[in-house]
Formats: structure tokens, C-alpha cells, sequence
């Protein structure tokens, strides 16, 4: 498994993780770099006993839960500036709004969620959290019925 | 309530130009670096420490052994804070960032509270280590001068030793313990998400 693969294969993924996470670009950049040190550092002892992609995704969803431990900072919530000026909902517009609300969800949940946007099976989002299979199917249902919510809920106030 | 919204299709729309890989590599380097660099400036705090008591010891020719037993608990206490306050310690104990989140978070909850016990006692220790090493130090030296000399030099040693388990020791103690304890809720809470189902 060579490191340059791995980064190249998984960079998008891993910011998009630390992104649902924090909602701050920079920040997620930050932590998407840290996770692939940590990666580079620990892959020598990669032993295939797990997917090579579950082993980074539980990389970097530990290192998300890290930020606890390091500042207590909430996640940013604004939406950017420019945003605001937007006429029209296009896309762009959107998917800040469903970073926003999921980084606004408990720390888990973001995850949990994440995982699944990331189209993670279920099987292994249960590897990569410790919850059961059950656990993570129920909570993932309840997770997008509480995002549509929340989602639909901005929407019309933006 | 509708489900029309592509969630999947928002959410890969989330892209950041990748650094250049060596950049990565870099930056690794760095912090292997640093890490090292900071070992390596308390090792030589130390060892200046432990040259100055060595150089004390020879130049003044201490006649009395609880001169000798002060400086080698000054000495011992010295050490102690510089190990506590070099975060030394985590880097002994880290969490597996490999394993799943739910353990990791109980690994990170259970060296935060190791660390809350630690500079704990490490602080009194150092207090206590340091109070009587300072007191005996003294005995040799003080006893040499008058009798106002020699109260003045113990009074204002003593006050200076209250002062410190008083006040500075019970400051600090309070601070470490405030922005830890903060930590562990924080973790705690966080943890206990796991075996809650989404709220409503």
C-alpha cells in the first residue's frame, strides 16, 4: 500500500469528514492534514486486518473527536458571507447549508453521518464508531429525518 | 415531509485542493522535531539543574548532612515539576487513534483523569519536597549568623512556604483541575452520545 495512493484516493474524503465535523474550511483543512500524518506514520504497521478504509476512517473520525480535547470550540455555524447575497438557492448554496447542519448536529452524530454521506457501508461505519450494526442503522435514519428537518427549516430562512 | 434533497450529491460537492504530498511530509518531519527538540530542552534543564546542586556541593563544602539531604530534595522536587510541567507525561500515555471511536474516547477519558491525578500529586510533591529541602538547606548557614538573623531567615522562609502551599499551590492545583475536569465533562458527554438514540 503506498502512501501517495492512499492520499490521493482519500484526500477528498477524509477533508469532507473533517468538514461535516467543524464547518470551517481551514480548520478541516488542518485536521485532514493531521489525520494523513498520522496515516503516513502508522501505516509501516498496517496490517490489513481491517479495510484499508476503514483503518482511515477511523484515523480520521478519532481525530475529529480530538478537537474535544484540544480547545472545547464549538463548530463554526455562520454561513459565509457572500452567501447571503445569493439570489437563488443553487447548489453551492445548499451544500454549505448541509455542512452547516450537520456540524451543528452532536459530535457522533456528525460522524455517523458523514460515514454515510461518504457512502461507508453500514457494516463498516459500525467498525469504525463501536456501535452495533442496529445501533448505526436506526441512528442513521433518525440522523437524516432530524437533517431534513433542520435543513428544510434554514432554507427558508436564508 | 419531502426527501427530495440529493444529501449524497451536496455532500460530494465538499472539496478542498489537496496539498502537495511532500507538504505532508514536511510537516511530519516538523513535528517529529519538535517533539524531539522539547525532550531534548528539558534534558538540558535538568542537567544544568543537576550541575548547579553538583557545583553547590563542592564549592560551599556543606559540613552538616541536612544540608546534603536539602539539596538533594530541592533537587528531587526540581525534577518532579520539570517532568509534569514538560508534558512528559502524555507522551507516555496516548490513545490508539486505530481503534473505534468509542474505545478511543474511553482511552482519552482515562488518561485525562490520570493526568488530573498526577499533577495533583506531582504539585504537592514538588511543594513538600521543596519546603523541607529549602528548610534544612538552610540550617547549616542560618545557624551561623545571630539570633535576629536567624529568626528573620526562618521567618521569612516559613511565610515564604505558607505562602506557597496557601496560596500559589491551591491556585494552581485549582487551574490545572478546572481546564481538565472541563475536558473530561466535555468527553464524557461526547461519549455518552454512543449509547443514546438521536434526540428529537
Amino acid at each position: 500500500m503506498v502512501f501517495e495512493d492512499i492520499y490521493r484516493d482519500y484526500w477528498n474524503k477524509v477533508f469532507r469528514i473533517c468538514m461535516g465535523y467543524v464547518n470551517d474550511q481551514d480548520l478541516a483543512k488542518d485536521m485532514a492534514q493531521e489525520t494523513f500524518i498520522l496515516i503516513w506514520r502508522k501505516l509501516p504497521q498496517f496490517r490489513n486486518e481491517s479495510a484499508v478504509g476503514t483503518w482511515i476512517y477511523r484515523i480520521a473520525s478519532n481525530n475529529c473527536l480530538r478537537q474535544i480535547e484540544r480547545n472545547n470550540r464549538m463548530p463554526k455555524t455562520e454561513l459565509p458571507e457572500q452567501i447571503e447575497d445569493a439570489m437563488e438557492p443553487d447548489m453551492e448554496w445548499q451544500s454549505r447549508l448541509l455542512y452547516k447542519c450537520i456540524a451543528e448536529l452532536p459530535e457522533t452524530d456528525r460522524i455517523i453521518i458523514s460515514l454515510e454521506l461518504e457512502d461507508v457501508k453500514q457494516a463498516e461505519i459500525a467498525k469504525i464508531t463501536g456501535l452495533s450494526e442496529s445501533n448505526v442503522r436506526v441512528k442513521i435514519f433518525r440522523i437524516k429525518e432530524k437533517l431534513t428537518q433542520k435543513f428544510k427549516q434554514y432554507e427558508r430562512q436564508y | 415531509m419531502s426527501d427530495n434533497i440529493d444529501f449524497k450529491e451536496l455532500w460530494n460537492r465538499g472539496k478542498a485542493s489537496a496539498p502537495d504530498v511532500s507538504e505532508i511530509f514536511a510537516k511530519a518531519n516538523r513535528l517529529t522535531r519538535k517533539t524531539r527538540c522539547k525532550i531534548w530542552w528539558s534534558n538540558i534543564i535538568l542537567s544544568i539543574t543537576i550541575l548547579l546542586m553538583i557545583f553547590i556541593w563542592w564549592y560551599y563544602q556543606p559540613q552538616l548532612l541536612t544540608t546534603k539531604i536539602g539539596l538533594i530534595l530541592i533537587l528531587i522536587a526540581i525534577v518532579m515539576f520539570l517532568i509534569t510541567t514538560n508534558q512528559l507525561v502524555p507522551l507516555l500515555a496516548k490513545a490508539d487513534e486505530e481503534t473505534d471511536g468509542r474505545h478511543f474516547l474511553e482511552q482519552v477519558i482515562r488518561i485525562k483523569h490520570k493526568q488530573e491525578f498526577l499533577n495533583k500529586t506531582m504539585l504537592t510533591g514538588y511543594f513538600i519536597l521543596l519546603s523541607i529541602g529549602i528548610t534544612l538547606y538552610f540550617i547549616e548557614y542560618v545557624s551561623r549568623g545571630s539570633l535576629l538573623f536567624q529568626v528573620l531567615a526562618y521567618g521569612i522562609t516559613f511565610a515564604w512556604i505558607i505562602l506557597n502551599w496557601i496560596y500559589i499551590r491551591t491556585r494552581t492545583i485549582k487551574k490545572q483541575q478546572k481546564a481538565i475536569n472541563d475536558i473530561i465533562a466535555r468527553l464524557e458527554e461526547v461519549n455518552k452520545q454512543f449509547d443514546s438514540p438521536p434526540g428529537p
